[in-house]
C-alpha cells in the first residue's frame, strides 16, 4: 500500500528540474536580464551599441545607489518614501555651497541668497578640494539627519514608516524647493560636474589613422559615477551580508521581538537603517545634481520613488522585511534600466513605458508568490 | 466609570481636536478666513481629496492600501470625457461611465489581491502605472476638453451649496451608513482587526475584501469627476501622486493603517483638516514655499499622537496580575 | 439519560499515521466531561473532528442519535457546537454587542437595528451576570470578561456543547471562580460541555466524568470520583517517570550562586520575589497560569521593568536591557518560539548564531567570520541532534515543533550562559523530543550552568529540578526542595493558595 501511495521523492524533484531551479536561483532576476537584452538584440540592434551601453550604465549608477539605500529599510519592514526629496535637498544645498556664481535675477529672492549664496558663487566656492569635500560633506549631512529623524520616529514612537517618510518627503522637498525658491542652482564647479560624468578610462572605436580623436567616439567605460557605485554597492553588501550589524538588521525585519530578546539592539538598528538610507539617497543626489549640472529641488519627485521601490522589490527584496540582498538590488536596477531604456528606443512613448513597467512590476510580483510556493513545496 | 486622563483624551479624539486647533489659531492670525464665504470654499475645495479619502478608509479598515486612485482618478473622467466629446453624451450618463470604469480598475485591484494574492502595496503600485498608461495612451496625451454642460454642472448649487460639497455630503453619509449601520460594514471592522478570526468566524472575508478595493477606486473616479466638471478640462498631469494626499487625509483622520480603525468621519475630518491648514496659510500670507513645510509638521503631530495611542493600548493590554497597591 | 454526542470508534490518519485511533465515547446533556492528556496525545485532533475543521477517517459521530458529519466549521456551529478556546476570537475594535451577534445581526430595512441588537445582548449578559453597556468596546474589557463574552456567543447560538479548551490560563483567580460557577449553572440548564485542561484540580472541580487520552487512543474514562489526580497523571504518562527523566548528578547545595534576586517588585506584575539559583543547580518555577512566572522571567531578562528589588549574576548587578543581560551571561527561552523565539523564515544557521553574533565577528567592524558560525552551526546540530537537512538554507518553519525548540536552546547554548531561563521548554514538543530536551539542559547544569525552569507541568518539574518555588499572584508562596521531597498535594496548594488546599 505504502509503496504504490508514496511517489519517490528523488524523481519528483527531478521531473521539476530545469525551470525549477531557474526560477528559485538566486540570480533568477540577472538571467532575466541577460536574457531579455539578448532575445531584444535582433530586433533593437541599437541596443547593443556602444554609445547606448554607455547610456544604460550611466543611468543605472545614481539609481542603484539610491534602491540600495532602499533595501536597507525594506530589510527592516519598512519603507523609505523620503529618498527623492531627500536628493533635491542634498543637491540643492551641495550646489548652493559651491556654486561658482549665481544670477541675483533668478536667484535673489531666495532665503539662501546673502547667506549661502552670493553673486560671487557659494560659501565654500573658491576653497579647492577642502571646500568641495566640505559642501558635499555638510549637504550629505544635512540628509543623515533626516534619515536619522525617521528611524528615530519609527524605532522610538512605533510610528509607521510609511507616515514617517511621506511626511518627511513633504517637509524635506518642501525645503528644498523654499530654499531657492523653486529655481535651479546652476554654475557647479568643474570638479563638482566632473563626478557626474568624468570618465578615467575610455574606449575609443572610431579609425586609428586620426590624429585628433573625435569626441563623439569616445565611450567612457570607468566613469567618477561607476566608481562611486560600485565602491557603495560593495561597501553595502559587505555591510549587510557580513557584519554583525548587516545581521542584526535581517534578523529585525525577519522577526523583532526574537531580535530584540536575541539581544539585538533593535532601536538602534532600526534607526540606522533609515539612516542609510537617506545617506545612499544623497549620494545618488550628488551624482543626479552632478550629471545635471545642477542642484535641482525638484529632483527625484514624481515616479522616481517607485521606479526605486519597484526595482529594489524586482530584484527580490521583501517588503515584509528580513529578505534582502544588495546583489538582488543590483539585479533589479540593472533589469528595470534595461527595461526603460529598451522601451525608449522602441519609441514608444511615455504611456507604454508606464504599462509595461506596471506589468513588470505585476509579473514580478507573481513570480514573487509562485517562487515562495516552490521552494515550500521543494523542503523536505 | 473611570475619569479620562488629558493625555488619555488627546489621544483618543486627535483629529477633532487638531482641526479645532487650526481653526482657531488661523482664525486669530486672519480672521478673513473664518468668512462664511471662505469656510464654504475651504469645504468645496476639501471635497475632491475628501471624496477619494473615504474610498480609502475602506481598505484601509482592512490593513490594506491603496496607491492606484492618482490613476484612477485620471483615467476614469478621461473614457468620460472621451464619450462626451465622441459619442455626445450627456453629464449624467458620462459620470455613470466614469463610476463604472472606477469600479472595474477597483476590480482588477481585488482580483490581484484577493485571487492571485499579490500584497495591496505591490498589486495597486503596478496598477498606478497600468491605468495611468491607459489613460495617456487613449488621449495621445493631450488634454481633453469638455463640453460646456460639464462646467456647468460643476459650477452648480443646490440652496447655495455648491455641487462639489454635496457630493462630498453625500458619499460621506453613504460610507458612514454602510461602515457603521450595515452587516458589511462592521465585517470590515472584524476583518481589519483579526483578519483569521474573521475567517474562522465563517464572515464572507474574500468578497469583503475584494469590495473595499471596488468602492475605493469609484470614489476616487467620483473625485476626479468632482474636480474636473469644475475646471473642464484633463491633462496628462492630473491626479499624479495624489494617492499620498487620499492617504494622509485619512490616516490624519484617525484612520489606522494597520487596519480596524477609522470611519466616514476620519475621510471628511483629514480631507477638511488639510484644507483648512492650506486655506489658513494663504489667509494668513505664509510664503507658498514654506506652506507644505507647515502640513508636513501638522501631519506628523497626528501621526505621532497616533502611535502614542498605539504604545499606550499595548500597555493596557498586559495583562495585571494583581491589584495594584 | 440519551446521550447528545456519541463517538463510535473515531479514528483519524495524518499521512497515513493515527492520531485518533478507535475513540468511543459519549456526552450527556447537562454533564460535564474532563478530557485530559498529554500534548500531542490526540485531543486537539479530536475536537477538530467534532468541530467539523477535520473529517474522521474511521468511526462514526452520532448527534441525539443521528449521524452527525460537519462539512465545516459552519455546520457544527449551526448543530450547536460551540468552542470557547485560550485564544479567544473576539474583535476587539467592535462593541460586545457586535461580537456576540456577528455573523448575523439583526436588521431592519437592511440596517443593523440596533436597539434590537442591545435587547438580544442585554438578555443574554444578565444570564451570565455580566453587568456592562453592550456597546462597551471589546478592546476594552479584561481577559475574564473577554470569555464571558465568549460564552455569550455561544449561548446565543444556542449552543448545546460547549467546548472548553484550556479556558482559564489567563484568568485570575476570582475570574476562575466566576467561570466555574457559570460552568455549573449551564450543566443545571442542560448544556452539555466538555472541559480541557493541564490543570487537573480543575477538572477534578468542574467535570462530572473524565476520559484520558495518550497517543491517541482512550486509556481511562469513569466518574471523577474514581479519577484523584495521581490516577489522572499515571493514565495520561503510562509510564514510570524516570524512563523521561534522565539521572542527574545533584547539585552541590554549597556552590556559588548564579542569580541572586531579591525583593524584586513591579507594580500589578510581580511583588517582593527573591530567589536564587547556584551554579549546577536546576531550579523549577511552579504555577498557575497567570501567577507570573513568565512576567518575573521577562522582568529578570530586562524586557520589561521593575520598580524595586536587586537582580544579580555571578554577583554583579544587572542593569540594562536583554542586550547587557546576554553580554553578562543570561538566556532566556521563551514560551512561545514563533513570536519571539526564532526567525521562522530564515535558515537553521542564522537562527543559531543570532545571540552570539558577537563571538564571531572579528575586528573593529564586526566583520562575521562565516566559517566559524557554519562550524560552530553543525557542531551544535550534531550535539542536539537537530533534523535539518541544509542548516545554511533550509528555513525554519519547516521543521518540527521539536526541531525548533532545539534551535532556540541552541542558539542559548551557543552564547554559553551562565544563567538559562527556560520558559515552557516542553511545550509542543513530542515525547521523544521532550527527553532529548530534559537531557540537553542535565548536561548544560553539569557543566555549572544554572537553570530556571517555568512549568505548568509538575512532573516535569519534579523529574528535573534541584529545587521548586511557587508562585501565585505574582508572589512566590513557597520553595520545596528535592532533598526534602516533592509532595504533589503540597506543591499545587502552594500554587492555589489556601482556598483550594481546603
Amino acid at each position: 500500500m505504502t509503496a504504490i501511495d508514496a511517489p519517490a521523492p528523488v524523481p519528483a524533484r527531478q521531473r521539476r528540474g530545469f525551470l525549477a531551479r531557474l526560477l528559485g536561483s538566486e540570480y533568477f532576476v540577472l538571467w532575466l536580464t541577460v536574457g531579455y537584452f539578448l532575445v531584444l538584440l535582433p530586433f533593437l540592434p541599437t541596443l547593443g551599441t556602444p554609445a547606448n551601453l554607455v547610456n544604460l550604465l550611466s543611468n543605472m549608477w545614481p539609481l542603484l545607489v539610491v534602491a540600495i539605500g532602499q533595501t536597507f529599510v525594506m530589510a527592516v519592514a519598512g519603507i523609505d518614501l523620503s529618498q527623492g526629496a531627500v536628493m533635491a535637498l542634498t543637491s540643492t544645498l551641495a550646489a548652493a555651497l559651491l556654486a561658482t556664481g549665481a544670477d541675483p535675477a533668478v536667484l535673489a529672492k531666495a532665503p539662501i541668497w546673502g547667506v549661502l549664496l552670493s553673486e560671487r558663487g557659494g560659501l565654500l566656492d573658491g576653497r579647492g578640494g577642502v571646500g568641495l569635500a566640505l559642501g558635499l560633506g555638510l549637504a550629505v549631512l544635512a540628509a543623515v539627519a533626516v534619515g536619522l529623524m525617521n528611524g528615530i520616529a519609527v524605532a522610538r514612537f512605533r510610528m509607521p514608516p510609511f507616515m514617517v517618510t511621506l511626511v518627511a518627503m513633504m517637509i524635506a522637498g518642501a525645503f528644498a524647493i523654499w530654499l531657492t525658491q523653486s529655481e535651479n542652482i546652476r554654475n557647479l564647479p568643474e570638479q563638482f560636474i566632473a563626478l557626474g560624468k568624468g570618465d578615467i578610462v575610455s574606449v575609443y572605436f572610431g579609425a586609428r589613422t586620426e590624429s585628433q580623436l573625435p569626441r563623439r567616439e569616445v565611450y567612457p567605460l570607468v566613469t567618477y559615477p561607476a566608481i562611486v557605485a560600485i565602491i557603495v554597492a560593495v561597501l553595502a553588501h559587505w555591510l549587510l551580508e557580513r557584519t554583525v550589524f548587516g545581521r542584526q538588521v535581517i534578523a529585525v525585519g525577519a522577526n523583532r521581538r526574537a531580535a530584540e530578546i536575541s539581544g539585538v539592539p533593535v532601536v538602534r538598528v532600526l534607526i540606522l537603517a533609515f539612516a542609510l538610507s537617506a545617506l545612499f539617497a544623497a549620494i545618488g543626489g550628488l551624482l543626479y545634481a552632478a550629471r545635471l549640472e545642477a542642484g535641482r529641488p525638484t529632483l527625484g519627485s514624481g515616479t522616481f520613488l517607485l521606479d526605486v521601490i519597484g526595482a529594489t522589490v524586482i530584484g527580490g527584496t521583501s517588503l515584509f522585511g528580513g529578505k534582502a540582498r544588495v546583489i538582488w538590488t543590483v539585479f533589479g536596477v540593472a533589469f528595470f534600466v534595461l527595461l526603460s531604456n529598451s522601451l525608449n528606443l522602441m519609441n514608444l512613448s511615455s504611456f507604454h513605458v508606464d504599462m509595461v513597467k506596471g506589468a513588470v512590476i505585476l509579473g514580478a510580483a507573481l513570480l514573487d508568490v509562485a517562487r515562495t510556493r516552490l521552494t515550500r513545496q521543494a523542503l523536505p | 466609570m473611570t475619569w479620562m486622563t488629558p493625555l488619555d483624551f488627546a489621544v483618543r479624539y486627535t483629529a477633532v481636536l487638531i482641526l479645532a486647533l487650526i481653526v482657531v489659531i488661523f482664525g486669530i492670525v486672519a480672521p478673513a478666513f473664518l468668512a462664511p464665504g471662505s469656510l464654504m470654499s475651504t469645504l468645496k475645495a476639501a471635497s475632491f481629496i475628501g471624496i477619494a479619502a473615504v474610498g480609502m478608509v475602506f481598505v484601509l479598515l482592512t490593513a490594506g492600501i491603496d496607491l492606484s486612485v492618482g490613476s484612477a482618478m485620471y483615467l476614469a473622467p478621461v473614457i468620460a470625457g472621451i464619450a462626451m466629446q465622441r459619442l455626445g453624451i450627456d453629464v449624467a450618463p458620462a459620470l455613470l461611465l466614469c463610476l463604472l470604469v472606477g469600479a472595474a480598475i477597483g476590480l482588477v485591484n481585488a482580483i490581484l489581491i484577493v485571487r492571485l494574492r499579490i500584497v495591496p502595496f505591490i498589486a495597486t503600485l503596478a496598477m498606478l502605472f497600468l491605468v495611468r498608461g491607459l489613460g495617456i495612451w487613449s488621449t495621445g496625451s493631450r488634454q481633453i476638453d469638455f463640453p460646456a454642460s460639464m462646467r456647468a454642472f460643476g459650477q452648480s448649487a443646490l440652496f447655495g451649496i455648491p455641487m462639489p460639497v454635496i457630493a462630498f455630503a453625500i458619499v460621506a453619509a453613504a460610507a458612514h451608513i454602510v461602515l457603521a449601520h450595515t452587516a458589511f460594514g462592521r465585517h470590515i471592522y472584524a476583518f481589519g482587526n483579526d483578519a483569521e478570526a474573521a475567517r474562522k468566524a465563517g464572515l464572507p472575508v474574500r468578497r469583503m475584501q475584494a469590495a473595499v478595493y471596488v468602492i475605493c477606486s469609484t470614489c476616487a473616479a467620483l473625485a476626479g469627476f468632482v474636480l474636473i466638471s469644475q475646471i473642464g478640462r484633463i491633462d496628462a498631469g492630473f491626479g499624479e501622486g495624489r494617492e499620498f494626499d487620499v492617504i494622509t487625509a485619512a490616516v490624519l483622520g484617525g484612520a489606522s493603517l494597520f487596519g480596524g480603525i477609522g470611519s466616514a468621519v476620519s475621510a471628511v475630518l483629514g480631507a477638511v483638516t488639510v484644507q483648512a491648514v492650506k486655506a489658513g496659510l494663504v489667509y494668513a500670507g505664509v510664503n507658498l514655499y514654506l506652506q507644505p513645510i507647515v502640513q508636513g509638521a501638522i501631519i506628523f503631530l497626528a501621526v505621532f499622537l497616533d502611535g502614542l495611542r498605539a504604545i499606550r493600548m499595548e500597555k493596557q493590554a498586559r495583562r495585571s496580575i494583581r491589584p495594584l497597591a | 439519560m440519551s446521550a447528545l454526542l456519541t463517538l463510535e470508534g473515531l479514528g483519524k490518519d495524518w499521512f497515513g499515521v493515527p492520531a485518533v485511533e478507535g475513540l468511543t465515547l459519549s456526552i450527556a446533556p447537562g454533564e460535564v466531561l474532563g478530557l485530559i492528556g498529554e500534548n500531542g496525545a490526540g485531543k486537539s485532533t479530536l475536537m477538530n473532528m467534532i468541530g467539523g475543521v477535520v473529517p474522521p477517517t474511521r468511526g462514526r459521530m452520532l448527534w441525539e442519535g443521528q449521524p452527525y458529519a460537519p462539512a465545516s466549521a459552519a455546520d457544527a456551529t449551526a448543530e450547536g457546537v460551540a468552542f470557547i478556546h485560550q485564544e479567544l476570537n473576539l474583535f476587539g475594535n467592535l462593541s460586545i454587542a457586535e461580537n456576540i451577534l456577528i455573523d448575523g445581526f439583526p436588521r431592519r430595512m437592511g440596517l443593523i437595528d440596533r436597539r434590537a441588537m442591545a435587547r438580544a445582548t442585554e438578555a443574554l449578559m444578565a444570564r451570565l451576570d455580566l453587568d456592562l453597556s453592550p456597546d462597551r468596546p471589546v478592546g476594552t474589557l479584561v481577559a475574564g470578561e473577554k470569555q464571558l463574552v465568549e460564552i455569550a456567543k455561544a449561548l446565543h447560538r444556542r449552543a448545546r456543547l460547549i467546548i472548553f479548551d484550556e479556558p482559564t490560563t489567563s484568568l485570575t483567580t476570582r475570574e476562575i471562580e466566576r467561570l466555574f460557577s457559570l460552568i455549573d449553572r449551564l450543566r443545571a440548564e442542560g448544556t452539555a460541555m466538555i472541559y480541557i485542561s493541564h490543570i487537573l484540580g480543575d477538572v477534578v472541580r468542574v467535570a462530572d466524568r473524565v476520559a484520558v487520552l495518550r497517543d491517541g487512543s482512550l486509556v481511562g474514562e469513569g466518574p471523577v470520583d474514581d479519577f484523584p489526580v495521581p490516577r489522572m497523571i499515571h493514565s495520561m504518562i503510562g509510564r514510570e517517570l524516570a524512563d523521561v527523566f534522565p539521572p542527574r548528578r545533584i547539585a552541590p547545595p554549597d556552590a556559588p550562586p548564579v542569580l541572586e534576586v531579591e525583593g524584586l517588585s513591579a507594580p500589578g506584575v510581580i511583588e517582593d520575589v527573591s530567589l536564587t539559583v547556584r551554579e549546577g543547580e536546576v531550579v523549577g518555577l511552579f504555577g498557575l497560569m497567570g501567577a507570573g512566572r513568565s512576567e518575573l522571567a521577562r522582568i529578570l531578562f530586562g524586557l520589561d521593568p521593575a520598580e524595586r528589588g536587586r537582580v544579580r549574576l555571578g554577583g554583579q548587578a544587572l542593569h540594562g536591557g536583554p542586550r547587557e543581560r546576554i553580554a553578562a551571561g543570561m538566556g532566556f527561552v521563551t514560551e512561545n518560539r514563533r513570536e519571539e523565539g526564532l526567525m521562522m523564515d530564515a535558515s537553521v544557521r542564522d537562527n543559531l548564531a543570532l545571540a552570539a553574533l558577537g563571538q564571531f565577528a572579528a575586528g573593529p567592524l564586526g566583520l562575521v567570520d562565516r566559517e566559524k558560525v557554519g562550524a560552530a552551526a553543525q557542531a551544535m546540530q550534531q550535539d542536539l541532534r537537530i533534523k535539518a537537512a541544509d542548516l545554511a538554507r533550509q528555513p525554519v518553519r519547516s521543521l518540527s515543533g521539536g526541531n525548533q525548540q532545539k534551535v532556540v536552546l541552541g542558539k542559548w547554548l551557543l552564547s554559553r550562559p551562565h544563567l538559562l531561563i527556560l520558559d515552557e521548554p516542553t511545550r509542543g514538543v513530542d515525547v521523544g523530543a521532550r527527553a532529548e530536551i530534559y537531557a540537553i539542559v542535565n548536561r548544560l547544569a553539569e557543566e555549572g550552568c544554572g537553570v530556571l525552569m517555568i512549568s505548568s507541568e509538575l512532573d516535569e518539574l519534579k523529574g528535573m529540578c534541584d529545587r521548586i518555588a511557587v508562585m501565585r499572584g505574582g508572589e512566590i508562596t513557597g520553595e520545596r526542595s528535592r532533598a526534602g521531597g516533592y509532595r504533589d498535594a503540597d506543591l499545587v496548594a502552594l500554587a492555589f493558595g489556601e482556598q483550594a488546599a481546603a
